[in-house]
């Protein structure tokens, strides 16, 4: 094989770099917005969570830069260490951890909220990178197949269990991308699929939280108990509908202003994205997306190897999995469930994770095949 | 592939974006406008209520009420503050605590709960001394009707009371609950009985309204557009609460040895309609219905077999007996049944033949034997029975054709009697004048009118059946020369400004149709009765008084002696003064009681007191016509 020059192996992709620290800034700008009813002042808004937000991208771009430095493809040793450490952090969160909104999902360490399904997220990616790139081949051995299931669905079930729904979709979702990028066969995926499909009513009965069952009703009857479990779903609703072609203005929003949102910084900063910038802004949102979504998905084209290509496919599907379910709980496209959009949601763990992620993906496109060097190993040729 | 899948998801998010923000976004819109935006209601004033001289019966003080604000508990103390305000204010604890979790599911923090109403000053003061030690604990104050006279003017003026679900239906099927302004709420008051209620649309005022923003704890952040309220207006009544006390005073003592307390005593101006005393009794303290009911008063009212809740004056009917004579006499001389000269021995009985068979006779008797030959006048002055029986059915040996029962229905109609008055007061029955058509109805056919059916009729016994107010404003129709009025306890209504909305006016409902020469006539009649017959107890010195006493018999005396129903015989009169110049006309009723024994006596105070009450204000107040 041949690689890229030794020259190019600290150069960092500009388009991936700036696209993650705008939309990082553009989050920034709205969780200023939305702090302002509870900080009452700019400034208080200014030096307490955008200072500590400020600090977190700092430090995550510090992460981003280290990692990608690294020469990815020593994480392949790694890997099963940090998925070890991951479901262990995601086991003691079930025992010792702060629960928040009736789910527990932060460690609290010295002062500082720790949320570990988001380090456990990139964790899992490596190790099913590995598993995958270890196969080879164009297809999947079975064997391989089960275990790789195996591997996501432990940390996917501990998450559930928090309960996180949102976060169990999302490694489910990652090893489905994944699995199917290492050539699983469509045979078995159509089978689990089938499989999962026909236990889904069991599921219910035995593993869904009765507030989740209340959060399904809303979401079928918006008016289900509009005080209670359909409260979020609603204003979250009218936020963004109110929203309009361009919105009411940055800060300018009644709903996010007056508190009818919730968790306003965090699960439902797309709605006061909605309310206050409006469709145009969403749409500005999206397009920050797709870049960087695109730029990974060329980083998987370009990776030298089978290791990095999964690893590039892994945290593309983890990101746009997060965007999906984040967005569409806030415009009535899902039932709620909490998890953090991407750069946007304030949060350390979330910011910090993300950051590692473009880091890791900046080390694989610096490591990139040259053009027209060697032939692709598997489907990922026709898939970008 | 997966590039495809980043496409379809963003297609897919922008797509339900779109509905949302583009298609729906006027939906949306208004949904957040109603999150944003609370519409207050500002309580008017509600208007005073004056005699008619000015003195207050009915006003609004300020009562305490304590009030828990959710958001303002200090959290891990709360049990204590329940516990404190179940001492207190004997609340229990576990109420109050039910009350603030449910504001709290509803995220409506901000809402005071009020935990009990009209605490009393004293708990008030003492709890407002301690509510530095009880944070969302508040002392707060809220108009509450007040008054002054309490028993003396309860029939007329009603109390108000809280808003019930089937008066809201009323009120929506009236259309005003459709209008956004002055639709009522849960937690309003309202004119529940008396004037109160009669005059709810004028002393309510108009409620204003505050449009206000809020957040979504329901905290009132700022006042957006402000409408005042306007308060209500001021009812001056037609009643001279000087006079009312006194007349109260005098029915009072007058049936303190009376089996029944019922009674009722009607002071009306006879050239206005105008009531300057209505006193029913046994009455009751309007003050209970302010604020709070207290429950077991009220049902110790409900319970009390005189009815105390309900104005006998308008409320009931009772056989007018003798009263009635009146109109038997003027509805005779007008059809030319009679004239002032018609001549008729009371032998002390009348005996009829029976159609069927002459050889046996129905007998009639007279309230007393031996009143031997009777002109009009003395026929009505004495009041004897057989006399009017022979107005009323004819068949007797001196006046074989009477008014017979239609014609006699007609002129009782024509009086006003078996109609409501429409006095400005809730609650009037409409009495009751019988006729042959009426009986058949209400009998399915079975029962015939019988001759006796209308010589009862012609003495005010049977089918006839009347309320105080309708007999004095029989009465007043005599007096001044043949107007039926309206009779009416509200003089004027002012604006809360002071301005006149409704000035004094005199409703005249007809002229009856009996002459003046007739009218003079009956006048006439009814002064002898004072001056030389069953009325004379009415006599007061230095005032001519005309008058007609009744006593009719409701109960039946069975043949052991012994009485069916409560008491036997109602006590009446009714008359008017002066004789030459009529001001007033009174009518007294007792329940239980003689009209001669009792209510004429007591109707003499009651004008001689007016009079008194007339020279000593004009002695004091010179120049004052009251």
């Amino acid at each position: 094989m041949h690689y890229h020059g030794e020259r190019g192996r600290h150069h960092l992709d500009p388009l991936l770099l700036l696209v993650s620290v705008a939309l990082t800034c553009y989050g920034l700008a709205l969780i200023y917005s939305g702090s302002l009813p509870r900080f009452g002042s700019p400034a208080a808004v200014v030096r307490g969570p955008i200072a500590k937000q400020v600090l977190f991208l700092v430090v995550g771009l510090g992460v981003a830069v280290v990692l990608a430095r690294l020469d990815y493809r020593g994480w392949r040793a790694v890997a099963p260490l940090a998925y070890a450490g991951g479901v262990i952090l995601l086991a003691v969160v079930l025992l010792v951890g702060t629960s928040e909104y009736g789910s527990r999902r932060w460690i609290t360490l010295g002062g500082f909220q720790f949320q570990p399904s988001e380090p456990s997220k990139l964790a899992t990616i490596l190790v099913l990178a590995r598993l995958f790139a270890d196969a080879g081949g164009r297809t999947l051995p079975p064997r391989t197949f089960a275990l790789s299931l195996v591997l996501a669905a432990v940390p996917a079930a501990l998450v559930f269990k928090e309960p996180d729904l949102g976060t169990a979709v999302v490694f489910l979702a990652v090893w489905l991308g994944m699995a199917f990028m290492a050539g699983a066969r469509l045979r078995h995926l159509v089978l689990l699929g089938g499989l999962v499909v026909a236990a889904l009513p069991f599921g219910m009965l035995v593993a869904v939280h009765g507030y989740q069952k209340d959060r399904l009703a809303a979401f079928v009857n918006p008016n289900y108990d509009p005080l209670g479990a359909g409260y979020n779903a609603n204003q979250a609703a009218i936020s963004v509908g109110s929203g309009g072609w361009l919105g009411k203005g940055w800060t300018k929003g009644p709903q996010t202003q007056l508190e009818f949102l919730r968790t306003q910084t965090t699960d439902y900063i797309f709605s006061v994205l909605g309310e206050e910038l409006g469709f145009v802004g969403a749409m500005v949102l999206f397009a920050l997306f797709l870049v960087l979504l695109l730029r990974g998905l060329h980083a998987a084209a370009v990776a030298p190897d089978d290791f990095g290509r999964l690893l590039a496919t892994g945290i593309v599907v983890m990101v746009l999995t997060q965007v999906f379910i984040n967005v569409g709980v806030n415009i009535r496209l899902f039932p709620v469930t909490g998890i953090p959009l991407p750069f946007i949601s304030q949060g350390g763990s979330s910011l910090l994770s993300v950051f590692a992620a473009v880091g890791l993906l900046q080390s694989v496109l610096a490591r990139r095949r040259l053009p027209g060097a060697g032939q692709p190993t598997s489907r990922l040729e026709w898939a970008s | 592939m997966l590039g495809g899948v980043i496409v379809l998801v963003f297609a897919t998010l922008s797509a339900q974006l779109f509905r949302l923000q583009v298609l729906n976004q006027g939906y949306y819109r208004l949904q957040a406008e109603g999150n944003r935006l609370r519409l207050e209601a500002i309580k008017p004033a509600r208007g005073l209520i004056y005699d008619r001289n000015g003195r207050l019966l009915a006003a609004n003080v300020a009562s305490p009420y304590v009030v828990v604000v959710p958001a303002e508990l200090p959290k891990g103390r709360e049990g204590e503050i329940y516990a404190a305000l179940q001492t207190l204010l004997h609340v229990p604890a576990f109420e109050i605590e039910h009350e603030v979790a449910a504001a709290r599911r509803r995220n409506d923090l901000y809402t005071p709960i009020v935990v009990r109403r009209e605490v009393g000053l004293d708990t008030a003061r003492i709890l407002r001394e301690r509510l530095a030690g009880l944070p969302g604990v508040d002392v707060r104050y809220e108009a509450v009707r007040w008054y002054p006279t309490g028993p003396l003017t309860s029939h007329l003026i009603g109390y108000v009371g809280r808003i019930e679900p089937d008066e809201l239906n009323v009120l929506r099927e009236r259309g005003i609950q459709s209008d956004e302004r002055r639709r009522y709420q849960l937690d309003d008051t309202i004119g529940k009985a008396g004037v109160e209620l009669t005059y709810e649309g004028y002393l309510r005022g108009l409620p204003g309204r505050r449009q206000v923003e809020v957040d979504a704890a329901g905290r009132a952040l700022r006042v957006l557009a402000e409408e005042p309220a306007r308060n209500g207006a001021t009812l001056v009544l037609t009643i001279d609460s000087e006079l009312q006390q006194i007349v109260q005073d005098i029915l009072q003592e007058s049936v303190r040895d009376l089996a029944s307390k019922k009674a009722v005593a009607i002071v009306m101006d006879v050239r206005t309609g105008e009531l300057l005393a209505d006193v029913s009794l046994p009455t009751y303290d309007n003050n209970i219905f302010s604020g709070e009911l207290d429950e077991a008063q009220y049902e110790a009212l409900l319970r009390t077999p005189d009815k105390p809740l309900l104005d006998h004056a308008i409320a009931e009917r009772f056989a007018p007996g003798s009263t009635f004579k009146i109109v038997t006499g003027l509805a005779a001389l007008q059809e030319g049944v009679a004239t002032p000269d018609t001549t008729i021995t009371s032998t002390g009985a009348l005996l009829v033949p029976r159609d069927y068979d002459p050889t046996l006779f129905d007998s009639f008797p007279d309230w007393r034997a031996g009143l031997g030959k009777l002109n009009f006048y003395r026929g009505l002055a004495m009041s004897s029975d057989i006399y009017f029986y022979c107005l009323a059915g004819g068949r007797c040996p001196e006046l074989q054709q009477g008014l017979n029962n239609d014609r006699l229905a007609r002129y009782a109609r024509e009086f006003g009697f078996g109609q409501r008055t429409g006095i400005d007061l809730p609650g009037e029955t409409e009495g009751l004048v019988g006729d042959a058509e009426w009986l058949r109805k209400v009998t399915g056919g079975a029962q015939p009118w019988y001759l006796g059916d209308t010589y009862f009729m012609g003495i005010g016994q049977g089918y006839i059946g009347a309320t105080p107010l309708q007999v004095v404003r029989m009465t007043a129709a005599v007096a001044n020369g043949g107007l039926l009025l309206r009779p009416k306890v509200v003089r004027e209504i002012r604006g809360a400004d002071g301005t006149v909305i409704v000035p004094p006016k005199t409703d005249v409902l007809r002229r009856v149709s009996v002459s003046e020469e007739n009218l003079a006539v009956m006048r006439e009649a009814m002064r002898q009765a004072v001056t030389n017959g069953t009325a004379a107890q009415a006599q007061v010195a230095g005032v001519q008084v005309a008058g007609k006493t009744g006593t009719a018999e409701f109960g039946r005396r069975l043949g052991d002696g012994s009485i069916y129903g409560r008491y036997q015989e109602h006590g009446w009169f009714t008359g008017f003064a002066p004789f030459d110049n009529p001001e007033i006309a009174v009518v007294v009723f007792h329940e239980q009681g003689g009209g001669a024994l009792t209510a004429a006596p007591t109707a003499a105070r009651i004008i001689k007191a007016y009079f008194d009450l007339k020279q000593r204000r004009a002695a004091t107040a010179p120049g004052s016509s009251r």
